[in-house]
């Protein structure tokens, strides 16, 4: 069989369903990555949306812009927006599940329709987060939600509800989505990639996921105790009946600091794919490398109660906290170095990629510097809940997450889509997008300094911050536009822009080695993997061509990819992968309709609508993929 | 015709590795109400507060014991079923669903009672203890469900599927069993 | 070099004092002080980082058409640099910084020992005003705290609904105000003056206009203010008792209530609505009658009285002196 009739066979297994069902139906990893892509970008803009109002209502001082009720609800949402519906689904959904089994050679993830499931559960949760916004009572007790504020004796309506069981709803989505990442990289590795083969990239999505299974279960905890409290009258939190209000702190801290590093890992993972590719040599201390990003993981489970240095707590707390905050910087300065390193050792090509990878450092540098001011407890305790810290995460998340994001959408941009994007235009929206970042979260450092506090709707004139808060909120626009120019050059290029080709870069990775965009069995043969850097090993690469020829590791007997072990990658098994699945999306329905039911207080009918998502679960394993 | 030259070594299938995984999470949710028992009791001086009785002791132990012994016939099933034993993996994933859903049943009907004597609206040890509590029969429930499942499933055959599914399933249940034992432990510790 | 000076300028410039008396970096107290001086030591040694990070990236575009670090050094050089810069400096440097500030610095700011201190004042957070409550005095004022100058006084912090923040910038860092606790500050302030702060936490609708004012004066006038403010009022109103008494305290009176701020020398009280707006005869009209206007979703209602009424009802508050 020659090689073309053997590809020709591939196409056939693998045709997809056309048309707007197949998209509804699809168990394809990066169908669904795109899924998540588009989904992610619209939630981007609407947190965005919500931040250029605040900085609106912000630009003078005693504003009357908008009401205090509506900016609480603004500011919240827009905290839970960006968290929640925009950058973890972004790096995880979106770009984790697209090229992670192409990054380690395999056909798709490892448990497809549960892939699907958790992407429409994610659809499902944001619409419910955002149905709030249609009875204008959406989350109003800022993106943490403390209690007492956040009990029904001082927030009544439905706005906390909605928080309480949206993050519990979005919370099992990115669960699933991260067991399956996990179970990916480690049981369908490409043969031959044992862990010091894989990419980087991948380690980062391990930490994050691993992160994730092990954060998000005091966030559901917390959640929980809420609504029994808010619906059903139990005591967690209230002192009179032997609660505690810093209980939701704890466990809420527990999360959300394990979070911040969920956010920024798969950042750096992408840094850690554009330097290499760019600087045109590998990464500088690869194993320093994939350690510190497991280590971040791991140490930042150790430090939640940095978040509540102002609460009282004891010296002895202060201290051991203070610690683990400080030991946290090593893996991040690690990475630094590595990068800046390998940038120097190699001939960088500065384009857009690497641009903002650069912008990238910087950003992180300076939120990572403030982050060291926080670990010192008393500046901490003079900085926390001003616009010092507002100033600090925002460099970290704008600066640290979303400029890779924003690299990386440039850099995959050709393979997913097989056409080039505009670099000239490009360069333009990193020094805009630049340029507007730090107009809009650099003066913040200052005016927090000066006093203003966060989550204030307005202040009053004369306290000397008048000045700042009008630069911010003209950065704030300015950083719009770079965003609506990478937006206008993304679209644009889609139709317009010249073909890529297979490597427009010469990346050193996996998915560099297949088409433009990448057919829908990635791979016609299985890669055997002898080096961290797959692409650039063309005897291993031409040892596959041999393979196809003779229909070696074709695996074309159905929906085939191999399982191998998690250490050295060697072969276990042959698993068939399902076709589209129409019952992730059913079971998503059923469980967005049954929290509706519980919201409102319809227990019975919620029941019963996840008793009917039980179901599904039935028709679903009745499915099995491989049998006659 | 392409996987015969393939060098297969003997592992732990995918599934087995997301039963792992999700155990994990579900854990480490066990890990933070029974931290917030915890937590809690270190905030009251009394724990039960005053004029709450103290929850049984001798039902709760001799339900959790038989709930335990499961995992025997689950690893049976599981072995079974791995080697190819039809007949052996139903009979074994039967007799324990017949113990799980009389102890599911058992619970249920004590726990409504339960929160009708220790009512969660009137405390926190309360409110923590019925959390608790509820959070374990809905994970045995969740057991229960795919125990049965699996009978009606590997009643007519094995597929490497149904196999796969058996084996994540007998290690749910192990760690369910374990969460049961600590859940069990702080009830009884309410007598200390 | 000269791209960090410019960053740096505006910034020292900005908080070195010509701010409002918010500013934390305009410390009147040993405790701000010693918050002040280790933040800008953290901030220059941050400053030579980060223009180090930068060099590095610049040197990298510079040197791009070169496959070798200056020198024709290579990977093993580049590994060494990694590991020294980015393991053995920033453990070395962190922690001297752990010891200094978490050791040193923080026992200035730490919280004072019960009894520790020559007076003690009660500040509780309500949504959206401070109750203060001076201990061994009868006086209870709102949202403006006067203490002696120069004297070590003791805030005991608590709250009577929801989590709130008491930070007075100038005089020492935040400590929130938790249900069911008390958390402990020291307040000294070096000079007379008026330091102003406002609630950390969000806490609601009107969070952003939740101020208080330390009035630090010397010992003498304070005393006099203490003893003035301990004295029941002589004066009683049947309006006010018919329209306010519900939620404001006026001692003295049959005004009892602690739903709204105590009243009794209201009039001689720098500013309205948690130092919202200057304590003026127009200021405290638009407030009387359009709380809502001035605080939307603040607990003082707008009541439907007459002209005569309003304007009788203000001359009684104003003479709560």
């Amino acid at each position: 069989m020659a090689v073309v009739e053997r590809i020709e066979h591939l196409e056939e297994l693998w045709l997809e369903r056309p048309g707007v069902l197949g998209w509804l139906t699809t168990v394809d990893h990066k169908r669904i990555g795109i899924l998540y892509f588009w989904t992610t970008i619209v939630f981007f803009a609407a947190g965005g949306t919500e931040a250029l109002l605040m900085r609106t209502q912000l630009a003078q001082a005693d504003a009357r812009v908008l009401s205090p009720e509506t900016y609480d609800q603004l500011m919240t949402m827009h905290g839970v927006t960006m968290i929640f519906f925009f950058i973890i689904p972004m790096t995880t959904g979106a770009f984790g599940n697209y090229l992670v089994p192409l990054m380690i050679g395999a056909r798709d993830m490892a448990f497809p329709r549960l892939n699907a499931l958790s992407f429409w559960l994610f659809a499902g949760s944001g619409i419910f987060m955002y149905s709030s916004f249609l009875i204008g009572e959406a989350p109003n007790a800022g993106w943490f939600d403390y209690v007492p504020l956040a009990l029904r004796q001082y927030n009544g309506g439905l706005n906390v509800d909605f928080y309480a069981l949206g993050l519990i709803f979005n919370g099992a989505a990115s669960t699933i989505g991260a067991l399956n990442l996990i179970v990916t990289i480690f049981k369908l590795r490409a043969p031959g990639m044992s862990w010091n083969r894989m990419p980087l990239f991948c380690f980062a999505l391990l930490a994050a996921s691993l992160s994730l299974i092990f954060a998000l279960p005091a966030l559901t905890a917390d959640c929980i105790f809420l609504e029994l409290q808010r619906k059903l009258g139990f005591h967690f939190f209230d002192v009179a009946h032997g609660g505690d209000p810093l209980l939701w702190q704890h466990l809420f801290w527990l999360f959300g600091h394990p979070e911040v590093y969920i956010i920024v890992l798969p950042a750096f993972g992408i840094a850690t794919s554009i330097i290499p590719t760019f600087a045109r040599r590998r990464m500088v201390a690869f194993p320093l490398v994939a350690m510190a990003e497991l280590l971040v993981a791991f140490i930042g489970f150790g430090v939640w109660a940095h978040h509540m240095f102002a609460t009282g707590i004891s010296t002895a707390t202060l201290v051991f906290f203070a610690a683990a905050s400080m030991m946290v910087v090593v893996p991040s300065t690690i990475q630094v170095y590595a990068w800046l390193m390998t940038v120097n050792l190699g001939t960088p090509d500065f384009r857009a990629p690497l641009m903002f990878i650069g912008g990238f450092i910087i950003f992180f540098v300076i939120g990572g510097l403030s982050g060291i001011m926080f670990a010192a407890v008393p500046v901490d305790q003079a900085t926390t809940d001003t616009y010092f810290v507002v100033a600090h995460f925002h460099f970290i998340i704008f600066g640290a997450a979303v400029f890779p994001l924003l690299g990386g959408i440039y850099y995959w941009f050709p393979k997913v889509t097989g056409r080039m994007y505009d670099e000239r235009l490009a360069r333009w929206s990193f020094w805009l997008t630049f340029v507007g970042t730090s107009l809009t979260f650099f003066p913040m450092h200052i005016v927090g300094l000066l006093g203003m506090t966060r989550r204030v709707y307005t202040y009053r004139h004369g306290l000397g911050w008048d000045a700042y808060n009008l630069v911010e909120t003209i950065g704030g626009f300015v950083l719009a536009a770079g965003l609506l120019l990478i937006a206008f050059n993304i679209v644009r290029s889609l139709r317009a822009g010249e073909l890529a080709g297979r490597d427009p870069f010469h990346g050193g990775t996996l998915e560099w080695t297949v088409p433009s965009p990448p057919p829908h069995y990635n791979f016609a043969v299985i890669p055997t993997v002898t080096s961290a850097y797959p692409n650039w090993d063309a005897r291993a690469r031409e040892a596959d061509l041999r393979r196809l020829e003779r229909g070696e590791l074709v695996l074309d007997g159905g929906h085939e990819t191999p399982a191998t072990t998690v250490n050295d990658a060697q072969v276990t098994e042959i698993l068939e992968m399902p076709p589209e699945s129409p019952w992730p999306i059913v079971l998503a329905l059923a469980v967005t309709i049954s929290a509706f039911f519980l919201l409102t207080e319809h227990y019975a009918t919620a029941a019963g609508f996840l008793t009917l998502a039980v179901l599904t679960l039935a028709g679903w394993h009745a499915q099995e993929p491989g049998e006659a | 015709m392409t996987t015969a030259t393939l060098p297969v070594r003997a592992a732990h299938p995918k599934g087995w590795w997301g039963a792992v995984i999700f155990v994990a999470t579900e854990a480490t949710l066990f890990g933070t109400l029974v931290g917030t028992y915890v937590y809690l009791r270190f905030h009251n001086a009394h724990w039960p507060p005053p004029g709450v009785p103290k929850p049984p002791l001798l039902t709760p132990t001799l339900l959790t014991a038989a709930l335990l012994l499961t995992s025997i016939p689950m690893y049976i099933a599981s072995r079974a079923a791995g080697a190819g034993r039809r007949e052996t993996a139903w009979r074994a994933t039967t007799a324990a669903f017949a113990v799980q859903l009389v102890y599911l049943v058992w619970q249920l009907h004590d726990y409504v009672h339960t929160i009708d004597v220790y009512d969660p609206q009137q405390s926190a040890w309360a409110s923590i203890f019925v959390t608790l509590l509820g959070a374990d029969h809905l994970h045995v429930l969740v057991g229960v469900l795919l125990s049965a499942w699996f009978v009606v499933r590997i009643s007519s055959r094995l597929t490497r599927y149904r196999i796969v599914g058996l084996q994540s399933t007998a290690f749910y249940w192990h760690a369910v069993n374990v969460i049961t034992l600590v859940v069990l432990v702080v009830q009884l510790s309410t007598h200390l | 070099m000269t791209r960090v000076a410019l960053l740096v300028l505006p910034l020292v410039l900005a908080v070195a004092g010509c701010g409002g008396n918010q500013n934390t970096l305009d410390p009147a107290s040993h405790a701000e002080r010693s918050i002040s001086n280790l933040f800008w030591v953290m901030f220059g040694v941050a400053i030579v980082g980060f223009a180090f990070i930068v060099f590095l990236l610049f040197l990298g575009w510079v040197r791009r058409e070169q496959p070798s670090l200056p020198g024709g050094r290579g990977e093993a050089a580049a590994t060494r640099i990694v590991l020294g810069f980015g393991v053995a400096l920033p453990i070395v440097l962190l922690s001297a910084l752990f010891i200094w500030s978490d050791f040193f610095v923080v026992r200035s700011t730490a919280a004072p020992a019960k009894g520790s201190t020559a007076l003690t004042i009660h500040v509780t957070g309500h949504q959206w005003w401070w109750e203060v409550r001076y201990e061994n005095s009868t006086a209870v004022t709102a949202n403006e705290i006067h203490i002696p100058v120069g004297t070590r006084v003791g805030l005991v912090l608590t709250t009577a609904d929801v989590i709130h923040s008491f930070w007075v910038p100038e005089l020492n860092r935040k400590v929130d105000m938790i249900p069911g606790r008390e958390n402990r500050l020291l307040l000294v302030a070096d000079h007379p003056g008026i330091y102003r702060g406002q609630c950390a936490e969000f806490c609601g609708l009107q969070h952003a206009y939740m101020a208080v004012e330390v009035i630090a004066q010397p010992k003498a006038q304070f005393e006099a203010w203490l003893a003035h403010n301990a004295q029941p009022s002589a004066r009683r109103d049947a309006l006010f008792a018919e329209n306010c008494s519900g939620c404001h305290e006026v001692r003295g009176t049959t005004a009892h209530a602690d739903v709204g701020p105590d009243l009794t020398h209201f009039a001689s009280r720098r500013t309205l609505a948690a130092v919202t707006l200057p304590n003026t005869p127009k200021n405290l009209r638009d407030w009387l009658r359009d709380p809502q206007h001035v605080k939307p979703g603040n607990r003082m209602p707008n009541l439907e009285l007459s002209d005569a009424d309003w304007r009788a009802l203000q001359r009684y508050v104003e003479s709560l002196r």
